[in-house]
This record gives C-alpha cells, structure tokens and sequence, in this order.
C-alpha cells in the first residue's frame, strides 16, 4: 500500500496499524491478546480522562491527546510486580491498571489524606494533577527533572538483584533528552545492564522545532543506539505498532537482555493543520469502521458511560471532601 | 577464591586500627545481617575510592550487592531511591560532600520520597561521605558543605566528632535508629586516617549532642573537624584561667535542642566554630540557643569561622576557624 508521508508522520517505524485502518499480518497475530474493541474503549476512556482533567482548571496542566496508545500500551503490557514510573502526561496508566476513579479523583484534586484517613492531604508531587499508586507499581512523577529515569533505573537494578524476570519501564518527553539525569541514566542502564525500559515521547516538528524540543540529530533511538543500547522506534498514532515495539523491549528487559529504548513519535492534536490519521483513537476508529464494528450511536454509548464515571468520580471526590469536614 | 588469599582478609590486629578500615569491616558485617543491604557509588565494586568496600569485595557473598555505576552524580541518588522503592536498603557512597550538590536534584527527591509515595515509601537511604580538610586535596576535597545539605527538608545529617565513635554511629545510621529516612553521615577527613586505640560505643541516641569538655565560664559549639581546634582553644584558655566547656554538635540537622540548650544555659557565654567563612548550621545553632536559653545568656552569641574557600591544597586547613581566633571569642564573651 502506498500512501504519501505527512510531515507528521515519522520514517523508520515497523506499521502495525496503517492510516487506513487497515492492519498488518504482524499485528493481525496480537488480535486474540488485543481484542481491538476493548482496546478501543481504553484508547477512548484516556482521551475523555485527558478532556475531563483540562476541564478542572488545574494549574500548569499539560494536555496529552494524541499520546494515550503510549499509556493504552504501558498498562497492558506492565506484569504483576512491574513498575512504571510516567510522566506528567501519562496519568491514563494508573486507572487501566486498575485504580479507583475515585481514589484517582482526590489525588488528581490534591484532597487525599496518605492514609485513607483524615489527614493532611498526601504530597504525591506538590503539583495539581499528579498520581501515585504504589499497589499497582505507579510511581509518583518527581518535580526535577528526569530524577524519575533515575528511580526507574535503581528500580530495575532491585528487579535484578533479586533475580525477577521483571521490566521498569520510566517514560518522558524528547525535551528532557538533553538533561544531564537522561544521560546519567543511559550510562547507568547500559553500564549496569539493567532491565530498564525507557520510551521517549517525541514530536515532529514540520513547522520548527524550538530550542526546548531537545532535538540533537534526526532521533532519540539512533543518538541512543548510540550509547549501546537496544532501541526501536514507533508511531504512537499507531497502538499495535507501538504495543509490539514495547513489547519487544518487555521481553529484552525480563530475559535479563538489557536495558531499552523506545522512541515513540506523537503528534500533539491541537495543531488543526494535524491530518485525522496522527490521532491514535481515530486510527483505531477506522479499524473499527471496516470490521463492522462501529457507528456514532456505539461511540456515543461509550462516551456516556465512560464520561459518567469520571463526572461521579470527580463529583464525589469534592462532595465529599466537604461532607467530610462538615 | 578470595578467602583463600592470605592477604585477603587481614586479621584486625595487623590493620592499622583507622575508622575507614574499621568501618569497611562494619559495612561488610551489616551486608551479611540485612539482604536488603547494598552498597552503590563509583568504583565499590573495587573496594571504593575511601577503601570502604574492601571487606565486601573480599567476600564472594557480599560481591553482587556492591553495585558500582558510572560518573552519575544525580543519578545514583536517584538509583538510590529506586532502589528503597523496591524495598532495599542502599548505602551510597560518595568521594566527597560535595558530589551531593552535583547530585542535589536527585538528593532532594529522595528527601521527599516518603511524602511523594503517598506514605508508603520511607527513602531508607543511607549516604557516606567524607567532608572538610584533612587528605589534603584542597577545593571541593577540603570544603564543607554541610550547611546546604542540612537545610534540606526530611534529610537527617550526622557529623562524625570523635573517630572513636565511628563504628557505633554507622552502626545506628545503618539501623535507622532515629526513624527511617534518608541519612546523611558526615566522615570528616581530618578524622577518618587517625590511628585509634578502642571504638567505643554511642550511649546517646542517633543524632545527639555530646559535651566533650565541662567547663564553667563559657560554652564552644563545633562539630566535626572543627572540634580539634575547640578543644584546643578551650585548653589554651584553661591555661589563661578561663574555664571553657565543649559541645560536639552531633546532629547538624535535625539539632538536638535539648542538649544543645542545656550546654548553653549553664554558663551563657557562648561561642560557635564552624568551618567556612559563614555557616548555616551555625547561624541555626545560635538562633536555637537565643530562643531556648535567653534567660541565661550573658554576651552575644559569636560565630567563628575559617576561610571562605575554595581553599588552597597546601592550606586546606584554613578553611577551619583558627585556634587563635577561638581563644579570641572566648575571651570576649568571658569579659563581656
């Protein structure tokens, strides 16, 4: 099949899900693990968790639609005893794993006591927004920067002292690949062969990219290739094709092969030049479309139900927050 | 095999008897009583930059948990961190203080670890690192950074004052015996090279302070290296007919108020010597002491400090408030 590359879309990545909707043989062999309508639902519930949040008026929010086959991918492939320490834009991993949307809610608000208890509000990070679910292996995101990469880090070397077939997986932004922790990291990683998984969110810049964007060279995964260890690169419009990337890097990291990275392109969906086809629910929607799977009435069921959920959640967290001290 | 090298694991009675080789045998002890227990930072694997390590390596049990990383400065406190996050217990050790500022991004998460957990972390981290003059480096190998490092929310900073103590104090560092947090203990240089007869055991609790000298006419407060030259200052003074007592600080942060006060309301005349030209822990120490012994002060509270540094390799010890300048301040508070 050929179709003409889009500034937005990046070379050098393995297609699982094409802009069509259209999927590859590769990709057709995950569809017993993947059932693409629960996938689908996942990929929809973290778009209506982004809106719902940049609906509360938080302070310093930063939207991610457009990354959520990152976070869809992240949770379904994270085992029992794994941790994941995200990013400020990953908050989607926590309730796919598993985490109460209410619990979720006075976290989110900054209203839950550290305790389950009365008390004063736990830190989780200081910022508004942020998460922490240390019974499902979700690390709370450091302020600093990229001291997550080395938490994670120190993590998987925990994982390999004590001889477990698991992965830590640390996940950020290609801005942070110019910070001195995102360096320091990647030597220890390699140096310690460490079953790490790293995964880079980057953007695509067809209108320029600022100084802050970290560009050093045409990608994270060949500078990081680089420094000796395994990287792969992936389309995060495509969520087969980023859910096999990391799935490989899984494996690496569990076979005790070392640690991994992961560059997932991402186009931020704000931008209204976007072409429909970078948006990873939309690419998924598609799929859908062709199979038979979908019409607006399903959608419109779904984004009922899973936005009644967040509004009971968030509704509850601040009611009862005042019925608690009243 | 390394047991079998003869020269392995020398008997204790043929080691010089300094607190670096005494504690590499204590570190390698508290390996073999906690699984939990690893030790991370450059070179450990090697025996470590300090030789702390050398009894570890020497054990093939204890080799794997010597983790040695990279030049990570930040990182390997965050390697740290992630490590009491998976339930160890890492004990960092660094070639001076001052690779914690270099590290100080990774330092100030872990001291907020227990909070960013949601309550359920406690960042039971303990860091190693020789401090202030006394190998004859100079610059950062001769500085004292312990101010910044003690302003730091949820970290607990302990000076080594006396070499004797040296093996009990790593001892309870290593045990958390004062709460479980990120632990900074402080080997100042000038201390951890002297031959010592008996390492004597800790009969206070983690962190407090230590009258080293009793004394009627006037109290000095140092830790650390700096303790030298107090003494010194308060026996010189002893020789001039002034009777000076001396406080060993101890605990640089939190402060133990309690005996800090208690030293300070019995003469009210009182002096500080801190490393540096300016010193936080020093300008707490007095605020300390104005608000908790008030009623018996009788001068104003001086600090006297050294050179501000960096300080010159072959005058690193200037760095260190004079003794001639102690004899001065306990002078003017005395005839105050």
């Amino acid at each position: 099949m050929t179709m003409e590359q889009t500034p937005w879309d990046p070379e050098d990545v393995a297609v699982g899900l094409d802009r069509e909707g259209g999927l590859s043989p590769e990709a057709e062999a995950l569809l017993p693990a993947l059932e693409p309508r629960a996938l689908y639902k996942r990929l929809v519930a973290a778009r209506l968790l982004d809106h719902r949040l940049g609906r509360l008026g938080l302070p310093m929010w930063a939207p991610a639609a457009g990354e959520e086959a990152v976070s869809v991918a992240v949770a379904l492939l994270l085992g029992e005893g794994e941790w994941v320490y995200p990013g400020m834009r990953d908050l989607a991993i926590a309730p796919i794993l598993g985490m109460d949307l209410d619990e979720l809610a006075r976290q989110v608000l900054g209203l839950a006591a550290s305790d389950g208890e009365r008390r004063a509000p736990a830190l989780y990070n200081g910022r508004a927004g942020a998460l922490s679910a240390t019974d499902l292996g979700v690390a709370h995101v450091p302020e600093a920067l990229g001291v997550h990469l080395g938490m994670a880090a120190g993590q998987a070397h925990a994982n390999k002292l004590d001889g477990h077939e698991h992965a830590c997986v640390a996940l950020f932004g290609e801005g942070l690949t110019t910070a001195g922790l995102f360096h320091e990291t990647v030597a220890a990683a390699v140096s310690a062969d460490l079953p790490l998984v790293m995964i880079c969110k980057s953007q695509l810049w067809p209108e320029g990219a600022p100084a802050e964007a970290g560009l050093l060279g045409d990608s994270v995964a060949e500078r990081v290739k680089a420094c000796g260890m395994w990287t792969r690169r992936a389309d995060g419009a495509d969520v087969f094709g980023v859910y096999q990337a990391l799935a490989q890097a899984f494996a690496r990291a569990r076979e005790g092969r070392g640690p991994a990275l992961v560059e997932v392109v991402v186009t931020p969906l704000y931008n209204p030049d976007v072409p429909a086809h970078r948006d990873p629910v939309e690419r998924l929607r598609r799929y859908l479309d062709r199979a038979g799977h979908w019409t607006p009435a399903v959608e419109e069921a779904l984004e009922k139900e899973l936005l009644g959920q967040l509004d009971r959640a968030f509704d509850y967290a601040r009611d009862g927050d005042k019925v608690g001290n009243g | 095999m390394a047991n079998a090298n003869p020269n392995a694991n020398p008997d204790a009675t043929t080691t010089p008897r300094t607190p670096l080789t005494r504690l590499a045998a204590e570190i390698a002890a508290l390996l073999r009583e906690d699984p939990r227990r690893v030790v991370l930072g450059e070179d450990v694997a090697d025996g470590g930059m300090l030789g702390l390590t050398r009894d570890c390596r020497e054990d093939e049990a204890l080799a794997p948990r010597l983790l040695s990383l990279p030049l990570t400065p930040a990182a390997t406190i965050a390697h740290a961190a992630g490590l009491a996050m998976a339930g160890r217990r890492p004990l960092v050790i660094l070639p001076s203080a001052t690779a914690l500022l270099d590290g100080f991004s990774g330092l100030r998460e872990l001291c907020r670890l227990s909070g960013s957990a949601g309550g359920e972390r406690s960042g039971a981290v303990v860091m190693i690192a020789p401090t202030g003059p006394g190998f004859g480096l100079g610059g950062d190998g001769a500085a004292s950074p312990e101010d910044v490092l003690a302003a730091l929310p949820g970290l607990r900073v302990i000076c080594l004052g006396d070499a004797r103590e040296s093996v009990a104090i790593l001892r309870a560092v290593a045990e958390f015996d004062a709460g479980e947090q990120p632990t900074l203990l402080l080997l100042p240089r000038a201390l951890v090279l002297r031959e010592v007869d008996d390492f004597i055991p800790v009969a206070r609790p983690l962190g407090g302070a230590k009258v080293v000298r009793r004394g009627e006419q006037a109290t000095v407060f140092a830790w650390g290296a700096t303790l030298d030259n107090a003494l010194a200052a308060a026996a010189a003074s002893e020789a001039d007919g002034i009777s000076v007592a001396v406080v060993d600080v101890g605990g640089l942060s939190p402060l133990d108020a309690d005996t800090l006060a208690a030293a300070a309301a019995r003469t009210g005349k009182l002096v500080i010597a801190h490393p540096g030209q300016r010193s936080a822990v020093a300008a707490e120490v007095a605020a300390l002491l104005a608000d908790r012994a008030l009623l018996h002060l009788d001068a104003p509270i001086l600090r006297v400090g050294g050179a501000a540094g960096p300080a010159v390799y072959t005058a690193e010890a200037d760095v260190l408030p004079s003794v001639a300048a102690l004899v001065a301040a306990i002078h003017e508070v005395v005839t105050f």
